[in-house]
């Protein structure tokens, strides 16, 4: 009896490892089974209620304006929204939009960033002789609005602040999120600054 | 500890870390909207002044260039001086070949064209893209001056 008792123990021990490891198992196969394969993946998520993207921005909106709006002293619209297009160029920037009586310029870019590694990006083959569109997580499409994951978006306004003044607004977009730090609009005004060969100020 | 469990803690430091990793959206570069030196040096190759008094005139003919080189016009706006405009690419037409060009009175006489162009989601930093681009517009000004 004596002898036995550290057998039986041992045994026990050993049945309840193998079950903590079939359990570790079959949590991490359920983990990986659930329809979020690969790292790639989980940095997309899936908005279908056009709300989740208003209440995204997380900075208060008086801070988000001060960041993204710079005073120039000129009265020159036309000027200023020619100026902005060059430096949108200048920039790599695709301008899709630019409507000189409301003072609106937009535009898109494409950021280096990662690709799934395995198998094709598909967002390639938007259009070949045999099939329409593909619709894949990195490239979704509805009407007008369509998204790629290394998408840069940014909108430009220009309005008259008073006789001898004009605020330039600038709201950029990556990866589905408005960009709320200021530093990326710090360094657009001064290239465009350089540009316009005037000084901006921030808005009080 | 025994090697059963050394290994399944292992995995679960694994997973984890993996899970983490794999979460986190990208964060934008501080420098999103600054210019790089690169992007400097193309425009150099991308811009070309031409003697053209007749803004309008310039404008007909970027978009009669485009048009002879396969592109849709997208958008042409005259007060503005900006035409884009896209076309899918040789061989396999499903490579997507956008451009923008923006026409800028220059002093008397003179017309400041440029032109970016990206392929698919690159731009295409190619001088001889350029210098073939503005070949073909001098050749469409000269018909339209005619």
């Amino acid at each position: 009896m004596g002898r036995l008792t550290p057998d039986i123990g041992k045994t026990a021990c050993r049945s309840a490892e193998a079950r903590v490891f079939a359990v570790a198992l079959g949590l991490g196969l359920s983990l990986l089974l659930q329809g979020c394969p690969t790292p790639y993946e989980w940095r997309h998520q899936d908005q279908w209620d056009s709300r989740e993207q208003i209440w995204l921005s997380e900075e208060s909106q008086v801070k988000l304006r001060a960041a993204q709006s710079r005073v120039f002293d000129s009265t020159d619209r036309r000027r200023t929204l020619e100026v902005i297009v060059d430096t949108m160029q200048d920039l790599g920037f695709m301008v899709e939009v630019l409507d000189e009586e409301l003072g609106i310029v937009s535009g898109k870019r494409f950021e280096p960033l990662e690709r799934p590694n395995i198998g094709t990006d598909p967002y390639y083959h938007l259009y070949d002789d045999q099939s329409l569109l593909i619709f894949t997580k990195s490239y979704l499409t509805w009407g007008p609005f369509w998204h790629r994951s290394d998408l840069v978006r940014l909108t430009i306004t220009v309005r008259k602040r008073n006789e001898t003044q004009l605020v330039v607004r600038a709201s950029a977009q990556f990866y589905l999120r408005a960009v709320e730090d200021p530093e990326p609009y710090q360094k657009f005004f001064r290239t465009l600054e350089q540009a316009l060969f005037l000084r901006a100020q921030t808005v009080e | 500890m025994s090697h059963t469990m050394r290994a399944i803690s292992g995995m679960i430091v694994i997973a984890g870390a993996w899970f983490l990793q794999g979460c986190a959206a990208p964060e934008p570069s501080q420098d999103l909207l600054a210019p790089t030196e690169a992007q400097m040096k193309l425009r150099s190759f991308q811009s070309r002044t031409f003697d053209v008094k007749d803004r309008q005139l310039a404008m007909r003919g970027v978009i009669a260039v485009l048009q002879d080189l396969g592109f849709i016009i997208e958008r042409a706006n005259e007060p503005l001086g900006l035409v884009t405009a896209a076309r899918f690419a040789e061989p396999n037409f499903y490579d997507v070949l956008g451009v923008t060009v923006t026409v800028r009175q220059q002093q008397e006489g003179r017309m400041l064209i440029r032109a970016n162009a990206i392929y698919n989601n690159k731009p295409i930093e190619d001088p001889k893209v350029y210098q073939n681009f503005f070949a073909a517009l001098e050749r469409s000004l000269f018909i339209a001056k005619e």
